[in-house]
């Protein structure tokens, strides 16, 4: 009983690291974003735009690094839209999001369409054969972000354009320049994210393939405090849901699958309630800044 | 070394530099005067690359120069210290003076040497700190410091400082000017922005006067005496109010027994007793972050206090609410007007409903509001305080701030009021709107009102209250009488001493 | 007319440009016929009755949740959760129909209303409390809430609310005393389109002529302020998030009394997003939200036509919304020069 108890427990942990390699990514990006001061509604369309590109890259190259790369730049596309619309149109950040949100699902089922028409069969692509690959690659995410974060003037400059721009101003440092850098490192995660989901676990794409994962980031965002390794730890826990869910499907409970499905989002917004009294967002996240305002 | 010619400047159309001419010598301290809004914040930050000029010609050195951002001035040497500090609370002071800069290993630099260096600088200048203390846990004397060794750091011949003696006891202020007469042997230019004539006599070698954004005039301060300084300043002899000397006290009015405030573990507040009587005017005294917005705030019940009691005409109300609290006719006028007593996208209608929105006179049968009731409430408050509007349905953030703190005064003073909380009522406004203020509070207090008048401005202390009460990390140091005090006094009561010192020893 | 208005109405005009363009463009991609295209897309709008009921059909629901998210914009709680309230509104109204079959009509379509709203409103101030009290992001709540709602539903339909008499997730129909009359026999338009104006006009007496809608803009516009002033933050954010809730509760009431006369999943084409869209475009108040509501109904309508008379993907009519909302909220940088001209004058 014992022996089967930890095989169990590995599995589900094994499950959960993999389920949270996305939201990892995902988070880390906009972790960067809003430290510097730009939150991104938007990271479903960040990421759905990524699992579109690599894709659509993959099938026709067969090239699985090529998809990534292709994943990577999508992701960033959006990203730097967001970025021009909130630094330089500097309107509102929740707006824009959510508006890239529904063009970007419009585009992309727009465009998926007009390359393969409508047919009974979803065409699929190849997978990478070592899943783990891409928790190496998170894991790896997590310690650069904890270095560049907390050990290295990367990231006081970060820290700095966030909490008080214009002291980062008056200090000469260009807070567009810096923004728009974190609002591309975001792209380019949140698009790998995107990839993992296509190109590790489904190997397909159909309509809201990221079912909200984007949103749930977010959440995980919120109780990491934006700290890499608490991001981690966040995404484990909505990953261990995940794996909850689909563990209990196949042990044949007779609930209907929604149950199921709901535990991501319960957990999400538990996710959330734990994060009460922990505040600290950087001063100035969501507020465009403006160097001639009175 | 400095030439400033024909600098122009304007926002929105409205000119803040008309020709604006200044000239600095090297190694002198010279000093930028003038008024709130008198243009001189914005000439300097012209310099320093803040803001772009319109027209005219900066010559540096001999070179005329443009400056597109700050990162040119400090290319060129010239520092600058705003009067808001610009100054990362979540960093430590080593990073913050470090800020923007690429020492030597970067992106990785080594910290434990770039600490040493911080270290050196400021013991070098007498600006003692800790370089790897976090700027939220420093003082307001200690964090100019900080500001001063990051433009020491880079080697700033031209140091800019905006009223930096705002905030500092008379006792800082002393220090501070000592730092400078040590930064000027050691052949470096300063530039003091600051609207406090003494202090210019004091400390400058030379001065110019900014008058509604243009030159007053430029001269050697030993040439100049202060009421002419004033003169150039305002454009016309002072006028002051007079405060007649009123009849003991009576009962009543508002009076706090102990109130103590703590928040996060912090003590803001410590065991504050005071009474004012009807009719009276208790001026608070005190540097700005020693619980003066606490204070207020506790009275009006927008922070709880923790311990002691509030009472108003003897009746304790300490349990009631913010709004409670204001019907029984205790009216509040804060120094953040912006936050606190505005909403600035409102009209003038809509702002005056933020006061009486539970007001049955302004409700017509339904439950609707009644917009004609406003409109005449409106109308009449434009009248009688001369508040000059563009229209009662203009969005009240097109009104100057003199008649934005007219409008809430008179929003604010209705019948039966018996209390009036003022923090800083003045401040930010030009002369006339000033002196209206003050005559206003004045009528009320022969009306029988109570009044708390918090302030950073002893002038405004000394001309108005009949008690005065010193406030020092959230506890009253005493409370006196306003006949003939001594500053020097009050200024050590501000800064914590309640034993007479010899002037010159340091914190 | 003056210049700035002028200019102003200038820098509308190059929006609906560059969108028709955008439209142009991706008609072009599509291999489509740009005349056949946009003929199918009006003839879908006013070709017909069945055409022109559409359209009223699917404003509707757009009027109310977009009312509600106006309410919860002008008071500082931005309601994404209006597509999870909807739902929660659906399942009241079937729900309680279903109970009190035996019910007169007009007894039974006020419960019904008030059930809706009442569940939608209690679905919105679960966050809305989360952030008076705590301080907790509505945003990423509201979206949670969103997903949980649409699984409830799919648990109902399968477990509680189930047809029996039916192999797929439906509920069993509801009684005909909670059906919304329909205007004509043939067309689906019904009158659920007449409550939604005339709620439009109480949301409109009440945040804008009362003392208590007056506190909550002041809310959304200046916390702080009413805090110093005795107006409580707390209970106007859950005021409103209960007003906001309850209207899109509605939507939901009026989509199954009016139109399935069932519950059922996917009653909703996301039409609390949509919402978000019509409330920006509608420059959060009531009668531009009507607008707003009947243009985007119209975009949708006409793209289903346009995909099946020229074979454009529907989904063309996300991506235009999409496009207009960001020109709309880039308008002041695009036609910067414009717009300037009047300001230095």
């Amino acid at each position: 009983m014992e022996a089967s108890a930890i095989t169990l427990l590995t599995t589900y942990l094994a499950a959960s690291v993999r389920m949270a390699v996305p939201l990892t990514l995902a988070g880390l990006g906009e972790a960067v974003s809003e430290k510097s001061g730009v939150i991104n509604i938007g990271l479903e369309a960040i990421m759905l735009l990524g699992a579109f590109c690599s894709f659509i890259v993959t099938f026709y190259t067969k090239n699985l690094i090529l998809g990534l790369a292709a994943g990577a730049l999508g992701g960033a596309a959006v990203s730097m839209l967001h970025a021009v619309l909130s630094i330089y149109c500097r309107v509102n950040q929740t707006i824009s999001g959510l508006a890239l949100n529904f063009t970007v699902s419009g585009l992309t089922s727009f465009l998926f369409l007009i390359v393969f028409g409508q047919s009974t069969e979803l065409p699929v692509c190849n997978v990478f054969n070592n899943k783990n690959i891409f928790v190496y690659i998170a894991l790896a995410c997590v310690a650069a972000a904890a270095i560049v974060f907390y050990r290295s003037e990367w990231g006081v400059r970060l820290h700095a354009v966030g909490e008080h721009p214009r002291a980062a101003d008056t200090a000469g440092i260009s807070v567009s320049a810096i923004r728009y850098g974190a609002c591309l490192v975001n792209g380019l995660l949140g698009g790998l994210a995107g990839s993992y989901i296509t190109l590790s676990q489904l190997g397909f794409f159909m309509e809201n393939i990221t079912a909200g994962k984007g949103y749930i980031a977010l959440a995980v965002v919120i109780l990491g405090r934006r700290n890499p390794v608490g991001i981690f730890l966040a995404a484990m826990v909505i990953g261990f849901s995940e794996a909850l869910q689909f563990n209990l499907q196949t042990l044949g409970f007779s609930a209907p699958s929604q149950v199921f499905t709901m535990f991501p989002y319960l957990m999400a917004v538990a996710v959330l309630c734990l994060s009460i009294g922990k505040s600290g967002d950087p001063a100035a996240l969501g507020i465009p800044y403006e160097r001639d305002k009175r | 070394m400095l030439l400033m010619k024909n600098i122009n400047k304007s926002f929105f159309g409205k000119p803040a530099n008309k020709n604006v001419c200044l000239e600095l010598k090297a190694g002198e301290i010279h000093g930028l005067l003038g008024e709130n809004g008198a243009g001189k914040t914005t000439l300097m930050n012209i310099l320093y690359g803040m803001y772009k000029k319109d027209d005219g010609q900066v010559i540096w050195k001999g070179s005329p120069v443009e400056f597109s951002s700050p990162k040119d001035a400090i290319a060129n040497h010239i520092g600058m210290v705003h009067q808001h500090f610009m100054l990362v609370p979540t960093l430590t002071v080593s990073q913050n003076v470090t800020l923007g800069l690429r020492p030597k290993g970067y992106p990785f630099p080594n910290r434990t040497a770039l600490n040493a260096s911080v270290k050196e600088i400021s013991s070098r200048y007498g600006l003692e700190l800790d370089p790897e203390a976090m700027i939220s846990e420093l003082s307001v004397g200690e964090q100019q410091r900080v500001e001063i060794i990051k433009l020491l750091y880079r080697d700033a011949e031209l140091l800019i400082l905006d009223e930096p003696t705002a905030t500092l006891t008379p006792q800082e202020t002393k220090s501070f000017f000592d730092v400078l007469r040590r930064l000027r042997e050691s052949g470096r230019s300063i530039i003091i922005i600051t609207h406090r004539i003494p202090e210019i006599m004091e400390i400058t070698d030379r001065v110019t006067v900014l008058r509604g954004g243009e030159n007053a005039v430029s001269a050697d301060t030993k040439d100049v005496t202060e009421e002419e300084l004033a003169e150039f300043m305002i454009g016309r002899p002072l006028k002051h109010v007079r405060r007649t000397v009123s009849a003991p006290v009576s009962e009543g009015g508002l009076s706090l027994e102990q109130v103590s405030l703590v928040e996060k573990g912090r003590e803001r507040l410590r065991d504050i007793s005071m009474t004012i009587g009807n009719g009276e005017i208790l001026g608070v005294a005190g540097v700005e972050g020693n619980g003066q917005k606490e204070l207020a705030e506790v009275i009006l019940g927008i922070r709880r206090h923790t311990s002691g009691k509030i009472l108003m005409e003897g009746n304790d109300i300490g349990g009631l609410d913010t709004l409670r609290r204001r019907s029984l006719g205790i009216a509040y006028i804060s120094d953040d007007r912006h936050n606190d007593d505005l909403i600035m996208d409102m009209d003038l209608m809509e702002n005056m409903l933020l006061r009486y929105h539970c007001e049955k006179s302004f409700r017509s049968g339904w439950g609707l509001l009644n917009n004609a009731a406003l409109c005449s409430a409106a109308q009449k408050a434009v009248e009688e305080y001369d508040i000059k509007a563009p229209g009662l349905k203009a969005p009240i953030r097109y009104l100057s701030g003199g008649n934005q703190q007219k409008f809430i005064l008179s929003r604010e003073i209705a019948s039966a009021l018996k209390c009036v909380v003022a923090i800083n009522p003045i401040r930010g406004l030009d002369i006339g709107a000033a002196e209206f203020i003050h005559e206003r509070l004045l009528e009320l207090r022969s009306q029988g009102c109570s009044i708390l008048l918090v302030s950073s401005d002893l002038e405004e202390i000394l001309a108005l209250s009949d008690r005065i009460a010193v406030l020092y990390k959230g506890h009253f140091m005493d409370i006196l009488k306003n006949s003939n005090t001594d500053m020097v006094k009050l200024g050590l009561l501000m800064a914590g001493r309640t034993v007479e010192r010899k002037d010159g020893q340091h914190d | 007319m003056t210049r700035k208005t002028a200019n102003q109405m200038l820098s509308f005009a190059g929006i609906s440009a560059l969108t028709l363009l955008t439209a142009v463009i991706f008609i072009l991609i599509v291999g489509g016929n740009v005349i056949i295209a946009f003929s199918s897309f009006f003839r879908g709008i006013w070709g017909s009755a069945y055409s022109i009921s559409e359209v009223f059909v699917k404003a509707t629901p757009l009027i109310f949740t977009g009312l509600g998210v106006t309410i919860g914009f002008r008071s500082g709680f931005v309601n994404i959760g209006a597509e999870g309230q909807l739902y929660m509104g659906a399942i009241a109204a079937t729900a309680i129909s279903l109970s009190f079959k035996g019910m007169p009509a007009i007894i039974m379509l006020p419960l019904i209303f008030l059930g809706g709203f009442a569940a939608g409103g209690l679905w919105a101030l679960i966050p809305g409390t989360l952030k008076a009290k705590f301080g907790i992001s509505e945003v990423i709540c509201t979206i949670m809430f969103n997903y949980i709602a649409i699984n409830i539903t799919g648990i109902l339909v399968r477990t509680w609310l189930k047809d029996p008499d039916y192999p797929y997730p439906i509920s069993p129909a509801m009684p005909e005393s909670a059906w919304l009359p329909a205007f004509f026999p043939t067309l689906r338009i019904h009158a659920g389109i007449l409550v939604a104006l005339a709620f439009a006009a109480a949301v409109y007496l009440l945040v804008w002529r009362t003392p208590t809608g007056f506190r909550m803009r002041a809310v959304g516009l200046n916390p702080r302020a009413c805090k110093c002033v005795g107006i409580s933050v707390n209970k106007n954010i859950m005021l409103s998030a209960v007003l906001s809730g309850g209207l899109a509760g509605l939507a939901g009431v009026c989509e199954v009394a009016g139109l399935h006369h069932k519950l059922l999943e996917g009653i909703s084409p996301d039409y609390g997003y949509l919402a978000i869209i019509v409330a920006l475009l509608g420059g959060s108040n009531p009668a531009g939200v009507i607008a707003a509501a009947f243009g985007i109904s119209a975009l949708q309508t006409g793209s289903l036509s346009m995909q099946r008379g020229a074979g454009v993907p529907a989904s063309i009519s996300s991506v235009i919304m999409g496009v207009i909302v960001l020109l709309v909220l880039s308008r002041k940088v695009l036609f910067k020069h414009l717009l300037m001209k009047e300001q230095e004058g």
